[in-house]
């Protein structure tokens, strides 16, 4: 039986540059990986709050990719990222949901082989901590428009809104 | 400002977990500038309790609102909607703003989602630390701008004692000993001989040895 | 107004006599015979023994209890008060039925913080500082009131101690405090123990040129070093303590069996030292939990018998 585990991609785009890269991960592969890959202008606008919504919008992993160490252009925006990335994961740990499904790397542009070496090493944790028992049970999210407008929409349901889903409802002050 | 902290997750999936509908409760002042209740704080805080139920398979619904402050009933009022919708309301306000919420929706169990701590200062990006424990009668004056009763962990008024080391406080080595602070306060001030002076004991009654105090300005009630 | 000697300890210094003092710690426990046989090792080796005040924060008898054990046994105690657990009601209580039971000797301290004992949970009191209740014993035996201003029936007659501590920091400003603990009442002053006789010296000498020895008694604390483990434990460890190195390589220096005996010779050597040194009125012996050592050193210090 093929297995598919869903991936979140927070990544830099100065550190990892072209999303059809993802393509050549062999998706047929098992276990197989749906990626979501979210750019952000830097590591540093990684919030903690995308972590654990990514999580709840059915990701059983989440990887966070920023720029080596001293080559942030913004200067420290990848120590900010891998600080956030920290408290996210003993949170996740607190709440026993494993904070090993979260990960951060240093890449360098161009680094294929790393990109896939990490691709590999996230599927096998994966095959061993298993599907995330804290996201919605979907089978696919559905992908329209961009990326971050993917991760920020709530995800469709067939029927009603259904409240024991917990749908967040912001009310701004 | 006030300093507070959240509470640990675990302690809070514990006392909210005999409620399904929750409301969590943010503050957009104090507890916003140091990072435990504002509106950031309760959106993830509110994410967190999802994820956490939903692995449990429990139901839990949370609605998340955020005021300007909850230590006065004119912005508490503005969430009397969102307190009507749920169960409970998880306030992420210092223990004053828990206890207003409480008192204006009686009807409500009122949980305080952060221990409240102190109040103090940003002493540099995420470093927060106590100055004033509100004695309620201030001589600072006396002491060169450093407080004995708040930053001594003896609240000696005619220290220091025998047991700070390079100017560190024998309770914490990240603490300075206040006395040292005085110490080179006054002599930068050129006022050290000040301290040969006999600093009689405190009056605590307008503290909180008095009981929990008021403050009642005639001059505003009509 | 006071017109006797409060206590043996007072008529000695007062008559010039070179004194000699050590501490017991009460024990952790209800059993007032631990007290009893710690006091049967100093008694008659010793002017006046002082009793701990649940020294480090750690629970113990009273003091107020364990000093009347030794005023049974025919030993004068030095009672330490502490205002770290009491507030200016308890200690102004203590102080009055200490008197009562015969107690005439205070050495009034702030305390160990509680975070280092065994109820680190505890509320904190330090209602009044050591300053403040120097002061209040001062008032007490001179003007016969109490904090408020009451007139007391028995003026409490207490020969009044404060500690002094050469070697914390800010150094230039230990002997304005020490100007301060005279001034607000300190009849005599018990130092931290010494190792270091340079910079003790240097801390007498400012004392004497500002007229201090002059007013106060001054004991100085001396600690036999057991072990270079706990030289070493000592030096890194506990604040306001100044053990030179030449000191930590004697220690280090001899045999683990000869330790002891290396240590006790320190001993020996500092108090002949200080005995030379003027306004030095006494010496204070701490040795917690060996006080079967007090009697051998003061002997071969030469300062036996006890008048």
């Amino acid at each position: 039986m093929s297995r598919t585990f869903r991936l979140f991609i927070f990544y830099c785009t100065r550190a990892f540059e072209n999303e059809a890269e993802f393509a050549e991960f062999p998706t047929a592969a098992d276990p197989a990986l749906e990626i979501h890959a979210v750019p952000m202008a830097c590591s540093s606008m990684v919030k903690d709050l995308f972590l654990l919504k990514a999580l709840e919008a059915g990701a059983d992993a989440v990887t966070v990719w920023v720029c080596p160490e001293g080559a942030c252009r913004h200067g420290e925006g990848n120590l900010r990222a891998r600080k956030r990335v920290q408290r996210v994961q003993s949170l996740l740990d607190e709440i026993e949901l494993d904070g090993r499904r979260l990960t951060f790397f240093h890449l360098a542009p161009g680094d294929r082989s790393s990109v896939m070496e990490i691709l590999r090493e996230i599927s096998g944790a994966l095959v061993r901590m298993g599907k995330n028992p804290a996201g919605i049970r979907k089978d696919r999210l559905e992908k329209t428009g961009s990326p971050q407008q993917n991760i920020l929409k709530k995800p469709k349901t067939a029927s009603k809104p259904n409240l024991d889903k917990g749908e967040p409802i912001h009310d701004r002050r | 400002m006030i300093v507070g902290e959240q509470k640990p997750i675990k302690e809070i999936l514990k006392m909210t977990a005999p409620h399904h509908k929750l409301l969590v409760l943010g503050c957009g002042t104090c507890v916003e500038t140091c990072f435990a209740g504002g509106e950031d704080e309760v959106a993830a805080l509110a994410s967190l309790l999802r994820l956490a139920s939903r692995k449990d398979g429990r139901s839990l619904h949370i609605e998340e609102f955020t005021v300007e402050r909850q230590c006065e009933d004119a912005f508490i009022a503005e969430a009397a909607e969102a307190v009507a919708r749920n169960e409970a309301v998880l306030s992420l306000a210092c223990g004053a703003g828990v206890q207003a919420v409480a008192r204006r929706f009686p009807r409500f169990r009122v949980l305080p989602g952060v221990n409240t701590t102190f109040i103090g200062v940003l002493e540099h990006r995420g470093v927060f630390t106590e100055e004033c424990s509100g004695c309620g009668d201030c001589q600072l004056a006396m002491f060169g701008g450093v407080c004995p009763f708040s930053r001594c962990a003896k609240k000696l008024l005619n220290g220091p004692c025998g047991g700070s080391r390079n100017g560190k406080c024998e309770v914490n080595a990240d603490t300075d000993c206040a006395w040292h602070l005085i110490i080179e306060r006054l002599t930068a001030l050129g006022r050290l001989n000040e301290l040969r002076t006999y600093v009689p004991p405190k009056n605590w009654q307008p503290s909180l040895s008095g009981g929990p105090r008021r403050l009642i300005r005639e001059d505003h009630i009509l | 107004m006071k017109t006797e000697p409060a206590s043996r300890l007072e008529r000695l210094l007062s008559q010039g006599r070179f004194a000699v003092t050590a501490e017991c710690g009460p024990p952790r426990g209800a059993n007032g015979e631990v007290i009893r046989r710690k006091g049967a090792l100093l008694k008659g080796a010793v002017d006046a023994v002082n009793v701990t005040d649940n020294q480090t924060a750690i629970v113990r008898m009273s003091s107020i209890a364990a000093a009347k054990h030794l005023l049974d046994s025919g030993i004068e105690p030095v009672m330490q008060m502490v205002t770290r657990d009491r507030n200016r009601i308890a200690l102004q209580s203590d102080i009055l039925g200490a008197y009562a039971l015969g107690i005439r000797n205070i050495l009034c301290l702030s305390g160990d913080h509680q975070c280092f004992g065994s109820q680190p949970d505890a509320l904190n009191v330090f209602d009044i500082d050591s300053m403040n209740l120097i002061r209040t014993v001062r008032t007490m035996k001179e003007d016969g009131t109490d904090m408020s201003g009451h007139p007391l029936d028995e003026p409490p007659n207490m020969f009044i101690g404060a500690a002094a501590n050469p070697f914390a920091d800010p150094f230039e400003y230990r002997v304005l405090r020490l100007a301060k603990k005279i001034d607000a009442g300190a009849d005599f002053i018990q130092t931290q123990c010494i190792y270091n006789l340079e910079r003790f010296k240097k801390w007498m000498e400012m004392a004497a040129g500002e007229g201090l020895t002059e007013k106060v008694h001054i004991l100085a604390g001396v600690t036999p070093l057991k072990s270079a483990g706990m030289a070493k434990y000592m030096a890194r460890n506990v604040a306001g303590m100044d053990i030179p190195e030449a000191i930590l390589n004697r220690m280090a220096g001899v045999p683990k069996e000869n330790a002891a005996g290396e240590g006790i010779a320190i001993c020996l050597e500092t108090i002949a030292a200080l005995r030379e040194m003027p306004g030095v009125h006494g010496i204070h012996i701490m040795a917690i939990e060996w006080e079967e050592q007090v009697r051998p050193i003061v002997e071969q210090a030469g300062l036996l018998p006890r008048p």
